[in-house]
């Protein structure tokens, strides 16, 4: 598949990592006591984990391998409730593009999710900071100019959910499947290679020993276990990247209304401030998403401000010059004054930016860093690497939890091609094709975010006006429009 | 090449119209030539197999299989794998057609062979009523030559020299007109054949009409 590039936006949140492992490394044969033998022995019960598993669950054709799932939390706790009020969401969102929601929908699982909890959003507004420069994506300026709207075009661009409500939903999916050996709160203990009897051989098995003691031998060890991934030290492969010295400060906002397009209407924004994006993202109601990746200082000091003033911050943030934020961020106290006397002063198309925030949820404002990581590869001797474990992304386009979802959806394939021929479905010759289907793919969405990153962090100079030219001449052709939108869709 | 060979059985059995004597729902394969034991490992691991006989006359290799197979608990099922160091003329033929095989594999052997009818009927006389033989070979044609004996053994060298003898080629016209002359085998649809190339850097494809010329896959039906 082509790169999916990405000029639209969006919001992913937060890749904290889903299990906490301590882990001893040891390349050590394992102890004495007979461990059991799973197929698949999947580390970390996230979105990429799940979904993988439920996708393993579902086919025919791989329903019969023994898997099992390991997760230092409590699944069950970490659920969402039936009753749940449509009040109040949680700081952690995603914004999943049709692809990943096709595959849901393909594993069954779709259809358990918390549907009035879910936000479609049918327009997105990108505009750059400081010259202004607009583009709008909605399906209906995408088309081809006087050719008539078909009937079959999708009108969503991407779906907001919860990402507990992702979780509760593979859950109840693999629930209904039934047949994997769920170790829920169990911390891994250490991996190692297993030991050679005369009888079985597991020398290039991973073994893994649990907090409670029991040991699980992997035919393959499924890496699922976020950032800083155990399994991928295990496996001895580097993972290279960098830090943006920024973070991104997420918040639950109740807004004046449902939107300006309405309840059937709903707006995405991002507008690229010189410290990074600030976006918004619909959810139901008069409720919106907030991610705002800026620089570590600032995100403590709007962190550390009364409702008001943060509420005024992040209104500001829409709404005025790079210039006038850089003033607000070293005021001591008295935003939400500041901010209304400077808006007075600017002229703002009223339309075309979000809707006064006027409270945020307690609670729910929190920050985290940004980085940027990528796995050397996802796959080695009996062990894979899916989501985070293998990538770490730039929330800017809010690919992220997508491109975990892509690789659950390609390791689900590949495991199955594998079991139709009879191979070994942990040897890096029948994994192969997992690593050069998905390696290439995350590699350019990650360059892509990255450097939409840095072309957006220029304050002043021709970059400005490159940049630009470059979105209006996009914003201006409806087809190539629809081409951008479309890979963002995940090219469906 | 291990992938291609269980696409070719699965095309045998499942797109041949039926024959009197449907197989059962799990079968039994005897892999002759069964070296490190690459396809008869596989073939073990499927759902749809009960059990697998390989058999190969080189202790060498059998003990490299046995090996590997250890490595797998799945195939360390009792009954599921077995090797046997020995010669298909030396293997002892069942003594009823039920307890003959459903499959019987024969993977890149018949190309060194002195005497394949004799050879074949060996073979065959292990498959059962509707069971297939199920073979892989080169033909005998000048691209094969150059491509076995000049390009593999003399210019590459990564198989032994004298390896290969051209001479002893099978073409996939032979097998049909072998088995035809024979009687018994292949009516109702179960003959086929599938020609394959490598292709550097992809590995080995599926190419329409390669039988002829090169590579190829022989699969056919004992009339049950």
């Amino acid at each position: 598949m082509p790169p999916r590039l990405q000029l639209n936006a969006l919001a992913a949140f937060p890749p904290l990592p889903i299990v906490r492992l301590r882990v001893q490394f040891q390349r050590r044969l394992a102890s004495s006591s007979t461990p059991d033998i799973y197929d698949v022995v999947c580390v970390g019960g996230g979105p990429a984990g799940l979904s993988l598993l439920t996708g393993l669950r579902n086919s025919k054709i791989t329903s019969n391998l023994k898997v099992a799932l390991v997760d230092g939390q409590d699944l069950q706790k970490n659920r969402l409730r039936k009753d749940a009020s449509l009040e109040s969401f949680s700081n952690r969102c995603s914004s999943l593009t049709p692809a990943s929601v096709k595959n849901l929908q393909e594993i069954g699982a779709w259809s358990h999710a918390a549907q009035a909890r879910i936000q479609p959003y049918q327009e997105m507004q990108v505009w750059d900071g400081i010259s202004g420069a607009r583009i709008s994506f909605d399906w209906d300026s995408a088309r081809p100019i006087l050719s008539p709207r078909s009937p079959t075009q999708p009108t969503t661009i991407a779906y907001m959910i919860e990402n507990i409500n992702i979780t509760s939903t593979l859950l109840s999916r693999l629930e209904e499947l039934g047949g994997v050996h769920i170790f829920s709160s169990q911390n891994v203990s250490s991996i190692a290679l297993g030991t050679e009897a005369p009888d079985v051989d597991l020398s290039s098995w991973p073994v893994l020993t649990l907090s409670s003691g029991k040991q699980l031998a992997a035919r393959l060890l499924v890496g699922a276990d976020g950032a800083n991934s155990p399994v991928r030290t295990f496996a001895g492969i580097p993972s290279r990247g960098f830090d943006y010295s920024r973070h991104g400060l997420v918040a639950t906002l109740k807004l004046a209304g449902p939107g300006w397009g309405g309840p059937d209407h709903k707006i995405a924004y991002q507008r690229f401030l010189p410290t990074g994006p600030i976006a918004m993202l619909p959810l139901p109601g008069n409720v919106a998403s907030l991610v705002w990746s800026t620089t570590p200082e600032r995100a403590a000091k709007l962190k550390a401000l009364p409702e008001s003033d943060f509420v005024a911050m992040v209104n500001a943030g829409f709404r005025l010059s790079a210039t006038d934020l850089e003033f607000l961020h070293t005021m001591s106290s008295g935003q939400e004054e500041e901010v209304a006397w400077r808006e007075q002063h600017t002229s703002l198309d009223t339309h075309t930016i979000p809707q006064k925030v006027t409270a945020v949820q307690s609670g729910t404002v929190a920050s985290f860093p940004l980085k940027l990581r990528h796995a050397d590869t996802y796959t080695g001797e009996r062990v894979a690497l899916v989501g985070d474990a293998a990538h770490t992304i730039h929330p800017l386009a809010g690919q992220g939890l997508n491109q975990g979802q892509g690789d659950a959806a390609a390791l689900v394939r590949t495991i199955s091609r594998a079991v139709q021929t009879g191979q070994d479905i942990g040897s890096v010759l029948a994994l192969e094709s997992y690593n050069s289907e998905r390696y290439a793919e995350n590699n350019a969405m990650l360059g892509i975010c990255d450097k939409l990153h840095r072309l957006y962090s220029v304050e002043s100079g021709p970059v400005v006006g490159l940049r630009t030219w470059g979105l209006k001449a996009v914003d201006a052709v409806g087809p190539l429009k629809g081409f951008f939108m479309n890979r963002a869709a995940g090219g469906v | 090449m291990n992938p291609l060979r269980h696409t070719f059985i699965s095309r045998c059995l499942d797109t041949t119209p039926p024959s009197t004597n449907p197989l059962p729902e799990e079968l039994r394969y005897l892999d002759i030539g069964c070296g490190g034991g690459i396809f008869a490992e596989s073939a073990a691991r499927l759902r749809t197999t009960a059990s697998v006989t390989a058999i190969d006359p080189t202790p060498d290799v059998l003990a490299i299989a046995e090996g590997h197979k250890r490595r797998d608990p799945a195939l360390m099922t009792k009954g599921k794998l077995t090797y046997l160091n020995t010669s298909i003329e030396e293997l002892p033929v069942p003594g009823s057609e039920a307890e003959k095989f459903d499959v019987v594999t024969l993977f890149e052997v018949l190309e060194h062979v002195n005497a394949p009818g004799p050879f074949l009927e060996s073979v065959i006389s292990n498959v059962k009523p509707g069971g297939w033989l199920v073979l892989s070979t080169i033909a005998r044609t000048w691209t094969s030559w150059m491509v076995t004996n000049v390009v593999a053994e003399d210019v590459l060298g990564i198989v032994p020299k004298g390896t290969h003898e051209w001479q002893k080629y099978v073409n996939e016209g032979e097998l049909r007109e072998w088995f035809a002359e024979k009687g018994g085998w292949g009516g109702n649809g179960g003959v086929k054949a599938m020609g394959v190339v490598y292709v550097p850097g992809l590995g080995w494809k599926e190419i329409p009409g390669g039988e002829a010329w090169g590579n190829y896959f022989f699969g056919v039906r004992r009339d049950g």
